[in-house]
Order: C-alpha cells, then sequence, then structure tokens
C-alpha cells in the first residue's frame, strides 16, 4: 500500500516519547482527566485526544438501553479504564479460581496458552508462528498491528476511517468505547491481495486485544479477502466486569471480509459490543458470532449493504446457562439495489438461562431487488430456561424478497431416550442434541475452533446437569 | 447370563398396558415375542431398556441380569450391563453424524471410565480401530459409507433406518439385543440381510428377540423359543411351531382364551 506519512513524534501534541515499560494505571471511575490521562499515556495524535473528549460527553449525556438485559446493576465509578497491559499478568496462576483453571485443564490446554488466557502471562508464546505470518503478510503489503501501534504508525489511514461507522453518538457503550479505547487490532489488506490464512488475535505480540474496550478497524481493499478470528473457546478470565468492544470494518468493491468470533468470558462480565460492517458494490461481509460466555452479552453484528449485488451474512450462535442472557442477533440494512443478507441465529437456554433474539431488517427505497432471509431457532433444554424473539422488519419498496423463518424447540423425551439406551449419559446426550442442533453454523468454523466448541458445550452440559 | 423378567406390570397413563409378564433370555438364543397390534410388545421392549414414561407399580416387578436387578438403573446404565434395543421407530437427531452417536456409544459402553473428572476416557478403541470396525460392519449390511457421515436417521428412508439400527447392534456387541419391528418396511433382501446379521449377533453369543407381530422374519431366523402377548399378559410360549401356528390361525384362539379384566 501506500506509506501514509508517518511522524510518530510530531504528531503528538506533547511529543512525548513512549518510554519502555512504562507502568500506568489510572484511577477508578471516569472524568475528562483520566481520559486525557490515557491519551497522553498513549502519545497520540490530538484528534483522538478530542475524539475521546467528545466521546466522553456524549456517554454522560446517553441514557442506558431500556432494551435488551439488565443494565442497571454496571458500576461506572468502580472501573479502571485503563491499566497498561504490562500491569494486567501481575498475577500468578494460583489466583486464578479453581473453576476456570480446571476448565482449562479439561479442554487440555497447553500449559503457555492456559497462562495467557488467565491473564497470568500478557504474551503468547507463538512469537516464532507470529514473525513468520508477519513477514509474509508485509511481503503482499498487509497491515497488521494492534490498534494502539497501528494509529502512532499510520495515523492518516486511521483517521480517515476510525469512528466512521460506529459514531460516539451511535450508542451510549460505543460512546463509552470510543473514550476510552485500548488495543483492538488494525488490518489493512491492499487492492487484491487474499489472506490466505485466517488472522487471529493471538498470533499478535501486543496481546492487548484481550482488554475491556478494545478497538478494532479492518479495511479490506478492492478485490481483497481476509478472515479475522478472535476470542477462543477457553473461558477467559477477568476480574474486569465490563467490556464494551467496537469493531468497524470495511468492505471495498468487490472484497469479501470474514469476521469470526468465540466469546467465553467468565459469567461476571457484561459483554457489550457494536460491530459492524460497511460493504460496497458486490463484496461480501460475513459475521459468525458465538456467544457462550459472560453474564450479559448485547451484540447484534451488522451489515451495511450501500453498493449494489453487495452481500452480508450473520450467523449467530448463543449459549446460555444458569444466571446467563444471552440478547444476540443480528442487522442487515440494504441501501442498494440487488444486495442480499442472510442472518442465521442459533440459541440454546439451559438451567434457568436465557437467550434472546433480536434482529432488523431495513430494506430503503433504493434497495430494489434486495432480497433477505432471517432463520432463527431456539432450544430449550429445561422448562426453566427462556427464549425469546424480537424481530424488527422496516422494509421500504415493494420490489424485494423477504423470507423469515422462527423455531422453538425443547429437548425431546424421545431423544433423550434414544441416546441413553446407546449408553450416553443424560449430559453427554444432551450435549450431543446441543451440538447437532448448533452444527450448521460451528461447521464454518476453523477446525479447532469446532472442536473446542464441541468439547466446551459438552462440559457446560455436565455442569448444568450435576 | 441370562436376562429375567419377573412379574412386570406396567401403565402408562392409568392405562395398565403388562399384566405380570415375566420371561426370560438367555444369550446365544434367539427369541420371538410375537402378538396383535397393540398387545404390548412394545412397551415390554421400551421397559426393559428403561424408558421412564412407564409406572411400574408392582414392587414384585423384577428385571434381572444373572442376580442383579436392573430396574431401578436409568437406559445408560442398562446399555452398559449389556441390552440394546433396536427402535420400532428410530429418532432423528439432526446434525449428530451416524459415526460420531456410535463412536461416542462405542466409547460409553466399552470404554473405561474416566478417572477424576477428565473429558477423555480411557479409549475402548482409538479412532482408526473404530472407523475400521464401523466400516467394515456397515459394508456387511450393504450399508453405504456415505450414510455413516449423515445425520442419525436424518432424511433416511423406513428400510434404511432399520438397517441402521441393525449397524448399531452390529456393532455395539450387546449381549442381549431386542429387535422392536426389525422386518416392517424391509423388501426382500434387506429382511434377508438382516436375518443373517440376527445370526451372526446369536454366533457371538447376543441373546435376541424378535418382536413382530408376524411371521416374515421367522422364516429366515428360526427361533429357539417362541412366547405370545396378547393384551399385556403372556398367553401361550412354545417351539418355532407356535409361530407357525400363528401364520396359518391368526390370534384368534389366544383372544378367546384370554379373559379381559
Amino acid at each position: 500500500m501506500a506509506q501514509t506519512s508517518i511522524d510518530p513524534v510530531g504528531g503528538y501534541k506533547f511529543g512525548f516519547h513512549k518510554p519502555e515499560n512504562y507502568v500506568f494505571k489510572s484511577r477508578k471511575g471516569l472524568s475528562p482527566e483520566i481520559v486525557e490521562e490515557i491519551s497522553f499515556h498513549k502519545g497520540e495524535p490530538d484528534w483522538m485526544r478530542k475524539f475521546r473528549l467528545e466521546a466522553l460527553e456524549i456517554f454522560y449525556k446517553k441514557p442506558l438501553p431500556m432494551w435488551g438485559g439488565d443494565l442497571t446493576k454496571i458500576n461506572f465509578d468502580d472501573i479502571y479504564y485503563y491499566i497498561k497491559p504490562t500491569q494486567k499478568k501481575a498475577k500468578s496462576w494460583e489466583d486464578l479460581p479453581k473453576e476456570i483453571k480446571d476448565t482449562y485443564d479439561r479442554i487440555g490446554i497447553p500449559e503457555a496458552e492456559k497462562k495467557y488466557l488467565g491473564g497470568v502471562s500478557a504474551q503468547y508464546e507463538s512469537e516464532v508462528v507470529y514473525k513468520s505470518i508477519q513477514t509474509t503478510l508485509d511481503k503482499k503489503g498487509v497491515i497488521f498491528l494492534d490498534m494502539d501501534s497501528g494509529l502512532a504508525e499510520y495515523p492518516d489511514l486511521v483517521k480517515e476511517y476510525f469512528g466512521t461507522i460506529i459514531p460516539p453518538h451511535d450508542n451510549k457503550f460505543a460512546a463509552l468505547n470510543s473514550a476510552t479505547w485500548s488495543g483492538g487490532s488494525f488490518i489493512y489488506v491492499p487492492k487484491g491481495v487474499h489472506v490466505e490464512l485466517p488472522l487471529q488475535a493471538y498470533f499478535r505480540i501486543n496481546a492487548a486485544n484481550m482488554g475491556q474496550f478494545e478497538r478494532t478497524l479492518i479495511i479490506a481493499d478492492e478485490g481483497s479477502f481476509v478472515h479475522y478470528v478472535e476470542g477462543c473457546t477457553a473461558p477467559i478470565y477477568t476480574t474486569d466486569s465490563l467490556h464494551a468492544a467496537v469493531v468497524e470494518i470495511f468492505v471495498k468493491k468487490n472484497a469479501r471480509v470474514r469476521y469470526t468470533t468465540i466469546q467465553n468470558w467468565s459469567t461476571n462480565v457484561y459483554n457489550l459490543v457494536t460491530k459492524r460492517m460497511r460493504v460496497e458494490e458486490d463484496g461480501v461481509g460475513e459475521w459468525i458470532d458465538g456467544n457462550i460466555g459472560s453474564k450479559l452479552t448485547m451484540k447484534y453484528p451488522s451489515v451495511y449493504l450501500m453498493g449494489k449485488g453487495a452481500r452480508g451474512e450473520v450467523l449467530s450462535i448463543a449459549y446460555a446457562g444458569p444466571g446467563q442472557h444471552q440478547d444476540a442477533g443480528g442487522k442487515a440494512v440494504h441501501f442498494a439495489p440487488n444486495t442480499t443478507s442472510k442472518i442465521t441465529s442459533k440459541s440454546v437456554s439451559c438451567g434457568g438461562g436465557r437467550t434472546s433474539y433480536r434482529g432488523l431488517i431495513q430494506v430503503m427505497q433504493s434497495a430494489r431487488g434486495a432480497k433477505t432471509k432471517v432463520v432463527c431457532d431456539a432450544l430449550l433444554i429445561d422448562d426453566a430456561s427462556r427464549s425469546d424473539t424480537y424481530p424488527t422488519m422496516d422494509i421500504r419498496t415493494n420490489d424485494t424478497q423477504i423470507e423469515h423463518e422462527a423455531t422453538v424447540s425443547k429437548i425431546g423425551d424421545e431423544q433423550l431416550f434414544y441416546l441413553m439406551s446407546r449408553g450416553l449419559s443424560k449430559a453427554d446426550a444432551e450435549a450431543m442434541i446441543v451440538n447437532g442442533f448448533i452444527e450448521p453454523i460451528v461447521k464454518e468454523l476453523p477446525l479447532e475452533y469446532a472442536v473446542e466448541l464441541n468439547r466446551l458445550i459438552q462440559l457446560e452440559m455436565e455442569g448444568s446437569v450435576g | 447370563m441370562k436376562l429375567t423378567i419377573t412379574n412386570l406390570s406396567a401403565h402408562l397413563a392409568d392405562r395398565q398396558i403388562l399384566k405380570d409378564v415375566s420371561l426370560s433370555l438367555l444369550t446365544g438364543k434367539v427369541y420371538a415375542l410375537m402378538g396383535p397390534n397393540g398387545s404390548g410388545k412394545s412397551t415390554l421392549a421400551q421397559i426393559i431398556m428403561g424408558n421412564p414414561a412407564y409406572e411400574i407399580p408392582n414392587p414384585k416387578s423384577q428385571i434381572q441380569i444373572n442376580k442383579k436387578n436392573i430396574l431401578s438403573m436409568k437406559p445408560d446404565e442398562r446399555a452398559r450391563q449389556g441390552i440394546f434395543l433396536a427402535f420400532q421407530n428410530p429418532i432423528t437427531v439432526p446434525g449428530v453424524s451416524v459415526g460420531n452417536l456410535l463412536k461416542t456409544a462405542y466409547q460409553s459402553i466399552h470404554g473405561k471410565k474416566p478417572k477424576g473428572n477428565g473429558v477423555v476416557a480411557n479409549p475402548a478403541l482409538s479412532v482408526w480401530e473404530f472407523n475400521t470396525l464401523l466400516v467394515e460392519k456397515a459394508k456387511n449390511l450393504g450399508i453405504p459409507q456415505e450414510f455413516l457421515g449423515r445425520a442419525v436417521n436424518d432424511n433416511f428412508s423406513g428400510g434404511e433406518k432399520k438397517k441402521l439400527e441393525m449397524l448399531q447392534a452390529l456393532t455395539l456387541k450387546p449381549k442381549f439385543a431386542l429387535f422392536d419391528e426389525i422386518d416392517t418396511g424391509l423388501d426382500v433382501d434387506a429382511l434377508q440381510t438382516v436375518a443373517r446379521t440376527i445370526m451372526d449377533l446369536k454366533r457371538q453369543g447376543t441373546g435376541v428377540l424378535i418382536i413382530t407381530h408376524y411371521q416374515r422374519i421367522l422364516k429366515y431366523v428360526k427361533p429357539d423359543f417362541v412366547h405370545v402377548l396378547v393384551n399385556g399378559s403372556i398367553v401361550a410360549s412354545g417351539g418355532y411351531t407356535l409361530a407357525k401356528d400363528i401364520e396359518k390361525n391368526g390370534y384368534k384362539k389366544f383372544i378367546g382364551n384370554h379373559s379381559k379384566n
């Protein structure tokens, strides 16, 4: 790609050069001073500092959403909004809750990876792998950095796109993220370049992507392809109770981006994420979104189909066990003619857990010949569990084809008896039925994720039954 | 080994379906349980397998393997004791392949229980060994290998489902196998294959109970014993000649003999 002007020192307001190994932790709570401090410590350009401060004002003004899950228990004053990643590993393996350690053992995760996932180590020991991938990417002109480095090294490119499809005033948590963001990924794929291997967040040396307020920006230039994978199936333990991320993706003409997430936060976390893709002419944007963990997730990956013939797809899996609420789904907004979208949602509620499908299909008058299909299937494991569907359709042209299918089913006694007669315990039988139910989406995942997800569902079912 | 059913009475939603049924099965023998529709044949099979839908109010009712009472065991525990039931109407499990079900089932029945709370038990067979076994058994039954990758009982014909039940019986190597109307919906070729497989099971030492309301399959598998169930009670027991008699004369005389309550 064409190099953007890089002048890391000159671009910073304070002419401040970030020292190595500098440890900084903001005070608890939010204030303009804290936001200023965050920006200062990161040595950001002035426009980003202003962006953050404006976002903070918007955050203060916006009320909490009155729909979705119960957000009233979030105490915004009791949160550290910025901790330099180096400080996060000052925690020992022994400090992790026993359930988390047990689960790592039972899934069979290698030691190094366990410590990373547990937040004990801030670096995943895959530097060798990372470096060879990085060399390949460099040759193709692909940029793959953490967001902070992306801003430092490519400020003009970042400025052009950052906050343009998810502006701070979009919603309260997008505003919070805009004010306090740290970490996340920055990816630029040049015209016509196909990145063959999925880019995985944990192949980066700076593992700041697991932060509370990460921010990801992906730009796929014309005719390019990239598959980005974030998160992992193993539970991510964090003492932080709020995760509010923003992901913005630009799919240019004829390009294709697939973004895969497996979210398994520990069950104390509020997971409130805004994800949006803007898809130009004949481009393809795909979200594969799996939500297993967290106390409450509110997440509706969106595709904005701006160019004619653009396609968007959302595949969503949600699993809610005891005490969990997964409010998930997807949005597709058609602006251009002959655009197509498909949203497939599969949710499983178990042990009193609650899942909600929430979706929006909007077809503008300009989107003649648009096609859209929504399929949402819910599976209830027991009578204590709950599932709701909140589909919204706003269709402003007659020339369009719309399909909507929704089913709610319960695991049948007959199915259970059949599988148990084959020697499977009740928990194994239920896990098998659940895994079969989500199979159409799981088969779209990279193999290792699919295998781990199946094993994880099995563990969850054992836990909820025993 | 011996599977013994003693004084078994069963209710479903206040309706009595079985009345004081007693019978026993030995490993390595073939039994036929005959009777008109609605006589309680399928219920008996379901109860032996442990379907929790039925009530068993009589405290004298027992199902034993040798001296062990299995009546309080769950279906999976009974499967591990060596009981297998081929369902009259096999149940669909979307998204779960035949191969995956059988691999998991084989491991559950024949694998050692995992130590502690690990997920991965000591495998009874390696994945490779198991696949070899499964492919071979499928071939014996004339089941295309491609079926093993398809979802359990999903979009299969009636006859194909029956063959897949047969495949499960062959693969899981039970001590006692109950075949509930395995012969319905099968053409002659398939019927002969199924019959041959039952004889294979018998030779391997499995005790087989064939549940049927007509005699067609018994032409190909000669049972060692025949029991006739009418209105929830065993009304006649005998050898193969009993089955031939039923083919000729139907169930009329048994229905007449049996006092209704």
